[in-house]
């Protein structure tokens, strides 16, 4: 982390630690009650256990979405009939408020966690193909044509010519996909699971516990930063390495 | 043998190409040339196959061609092995090494086209397109955009692939003195639509020097002043 960076977070931390001190009120917590806040529930391991479950289902429909975005969105920029027949299909997907779809998808096939998977798979892949549908559009043709005349496979043509020019939308829709999808998991399991981080912040919620409710969201925060720098970061800078 | 037939090419309702015929024997070398925006590339497209959408027909065998285009087109993210190793058809990198080597490349296989100067590239998808000993060749103003010198000594390095492999070589190019170098048939192209309006016969092509180059050039010129133009 650079140190501009570095002082950006310590000067939010700083401005928020004294604005809750001026205000002193139980909803506004200190940085510091947060944070022993975060550790207590740490301990006595049920932030763990909720946490743990949230981030399996964030995982699975993250992998979901990112293998059904890719393979559509390739299909899609490709292809004009298959482009044509699933464009109606994306623009429903893409304008349709998140809570229809979780509550339909829970009335339809019960409060599970297929339901809830379900939903969020179909409130996400619509963004993914979007951006990996314009990403194969502009494939550069002088590569395609450079396939052609040395005919090479449909294996090779995939994994050296089209890939490489798609891998940056890929890229910037899985960091997209993966900050938007634990949001959407978190409604989801507010709205109908007994378990995970959604429903224990609704929890807190009618007890009011604002601080136990914002330590949940920083150890999720901090969770996905580690994702985005110890998986997705390293992969892009791997494919990205001829630059 | 390649037999080319093009009775009609048609781009958003304009005619592009109207009745080009060009028939070539195995190993030879024409160079196509025509006015900026005739048609050449499009004409190269429909030999190659990449452009299927016209009125006529290409015979010969073209199971195994190789194309020149007018940047290296080599893929940026791969570096020269893999660029190489991927055409290849039978993988082999001795050979390939061989070839580098002739074209005076050695210790850049693990490199990235981007780390090469714009000539060294270019030889490098010179070697690419010999790399499948290719029974044809089409090149699209492979030359251009190179400094003097450069592209001289390209042409040589790649006079010295077609003696070894003894393609039938396909040049398409807007400068007269390189096709006269390099070629023993020249056809001249009009514009809107392009056809052949002229045919020149150029045996001997091994043996010019710079001089007798530049005379054939100004004799042509001398007699079809605007040939350049597409007219005659």
């Amino acid at each position: 982390m650079n140190q501009t960076k570095f002082l950006s977070i310590f000067i939010f931390v700083i401005l928020w630690q004294s604005l809750s001190i001026a205000i002193n009120s139980s909803v506004f917590p200190t940085v510091v009650d947060i944070v022993v806040n975060l550790f207590d529930h740490l301990i006595n391991g049920e932030l763990i256990h909720h946490l743990s479950i949230t981030l399996y289902r964030v995982f699975l429909a993250f992998i979901i979405s990112i293998f059904l975005g890719v393979i559509f969105g390739i299909l899609m920029g490709l292809y004009k009939k298959v482009d044509d027949m699933f464009d109606f299909l994306l623009i429903i997907g893409l304008n349709t408020p998140a809570l229809v779809t979780i509550i339909i998808c829970y009335i339809w096939f019960g409060l599970s966690d297929f339901s809830a998977l379900l939903a969020v798979v179909i409130n996400k892949v619509p963004i993914i193909v979007i951006n990996v549908r314009e990403g194969t559009k502009a494939i550069n043709p002088k590569y395609t044509n450079l396939a052609k005349v040395y005919k090479l496979s449909k294996y090779d043509t995939v994994k050296n010519i089209y890939l490489p020019q798609i891998y940056p939308f890929i890229m910037a829709s899985a960091r997209l996909s993966l900050s938007l999808i634990w949001k959407i998991v978190l409604v989801v399991e507010l709205l109908g699971r007994s378990d995970g981080m959604g429903f224990q912040i609704s929890m807190f919620f009618q007890l009011f516990d604002i601080t136990s409710i914002l330590a949940y969201s920083l150890a999720f925060v901090l969770i996905i930063l580690l994702i985005e720098s110890v998986i997705l970061k390293p992969i892009e800078n791997k494919l990205g390495k001829w630059k | 043998m390649i037999n080319i037939n093009i009775k009609e090419k048609k781009y958003k309702k304009e005619n592009i190409l109207k009745d080009v015929q060009i028939s070539l024997e195995d190993s030879e070398f024409l160079s196509i040339i025509g006015p900026s925006g005739c048609g050449k590339t499009t004409l190269l497209n429909i030999i190659a196959k990449l452009d299927e959408d016209y009125d006529g027909f290409v015979n010969g065998d073209f199971s195994n061609i190789a194309f020149m285009f007018q940047d290296h087109c080599l893929l940026p993210w791969l570096t020269i092995k893999e660029n190489l190793l991927l055409i290849s058809i039978d993988k082999n990198l001795d050979e390939i090494n061989r070839l580098l080597k002739l074209v005076g490349l050695e210790n850049i296989l693990d490199e990235y086209p981007n780390k090469l100067s714009g000539g060294m590239a270019r030889r490098v998808s010179l070697v690419r397109a010999f790399i499948n000993k290719p029974k044809v060749i089409l090149l699209d103003e492979p030359f251009i955009s190179l400094d003097y010198p450069t592209a001289c000594a390209l042409k040589e390095d790649f006079l010295n692939f077609c003696k070894e492999f003894k393609p039938t070589v396909i040049l398409v190019t807007h400068d007269i003195s390189e096709a006269i170098y390099l070629s023993n048939k020249i056809l001249f192209l009009s514009k809107n639509p392009a056809k052949i309006i002229y045919e020149f016969d150029n045996p001997n092509k091994q043996e010019f020097n710079l001089k007798k180059i530049d005379e054939i050039k100004h004799q042509l010129l001398e007699k079809y002043p605007k040939i350049l133009e597409g007219r005659l």
